[in-house]
């Protein structure tokens, strides 16, 4: 692994979340295409993102949402007068 | 200022994704319910100093992640941050791949194992220092800076407390694996 694997390697986080300048953005793009290995392992880590994205959403059930919109229908509209 | 008759009109749309946010991060339905129901009521008495047009969402999640800490912190104690250790780059990527060697997609393949059941058990089993903003970024899709602003922390903390949750998730996730023992050996 090279001194420019390492680099790019610690930058996954930053490169897969867009947070990054654009000129250190095409720096590890360009180091991605020139390495299999990190492209692969970037990759991996974008997949492993999306099951977690996908995997952690839970359906509100529909008890639970009527409960909470029956609240939601209770709320003083007029605010609390001051003090 | 927001207007406090728009609130449910405003709020209704966001229920489903507050209420998974809710439940990965107290773990259980009854307190995500409990959690959500009073951060809606704390949402609504603050919804005048709410900037009508800004972000509604992150504001909200704000009151949710505030009012599920001020509620649950005391229960449990908090690992410190360096207590995780240094995980390396790539840890489960590693892990899945080793012994695989040729195949491309070995590693994706083994993604593909983990049902949703072990995605959420991996993000539920991180100290919440780490668990929020794993949830905020990855499950909820919000920017670093919306998460600072979220979580009241500078952005640099984010930065570090989202790098070092993600390596605990892949070790959760790893562990998840070793118990079940679905590594497959290479053919």
């Amino acid at each position: 692994m090279s001194h420019n694997c390492e680099k790019a390697r610690a930058l996954a986080y930053r490169y897969l979340d867009r947070e990054m300048v654009w000129y250190r953005r095409l720096q590890v793009r360009w180091h991605l295409r020139r390495c299999p290995r990190c492209e692969h392992g970037f990759h991996f880590e974008e997949v492993l993102r999306r099951r977690i994205h996908e995997g952690c959403h839970e359906e509100i059930p529909t008890a639970v949402y009527e409960r909470l919109r029956a609240a939601l229908r209770e709320l003083p509209i007029k605010a609390d007068p001051p003090g | 200022m927001a207007d406090p008759a728009r609130f449910e009109d405003d709020v209704v749309p966001l229920l489903p994704q507050l209420y998974s946010a809710a439940l990965r991060l107290t773990r259980n339905p009854t307190d995500a319910e409990d959690v959500l129901q009073e951060a809606l009521l704390r949402a609504f008495r603050g919804y005048g100093g709410f900037k009508a047009g800004t972000n509604l969402r992150a504001w909200l999640y704000r009151i949710l992640t505030n009012t599920f800490i001020n509620r649950y912190r005391q229960q449990t104690r908090q690992p410190a941050e360096v207590e995780l250790g240094e995980l390396e780059d790539l840890y489960l990527y590693r892990r899945l791949g080793q012994g695989s060697g040729a195949a491309r997609s070995a590693e994706e393949e083994a993604l593909e194992r983990f049902v949703d059941a072990d995605l959420r058990a991996a993000v539920e089993s991180l100290p919440e220092i780490f668990r929020i903003p794993v949830l905020l970024a990855d499950v909820e899709g919000f920017s670093y800076k919306e998460i600072a602003r979220i979580t009241d922390v500078p952005i640099g903390t984010v930065m570090s407390r989202l790098h070092r949750g993600r390596k605990a998730l892949e070790k959760a996730l790893w562990d998840i694996t070793e118990r079940r023992g679905t590594v497959e050996s290479p053919a």
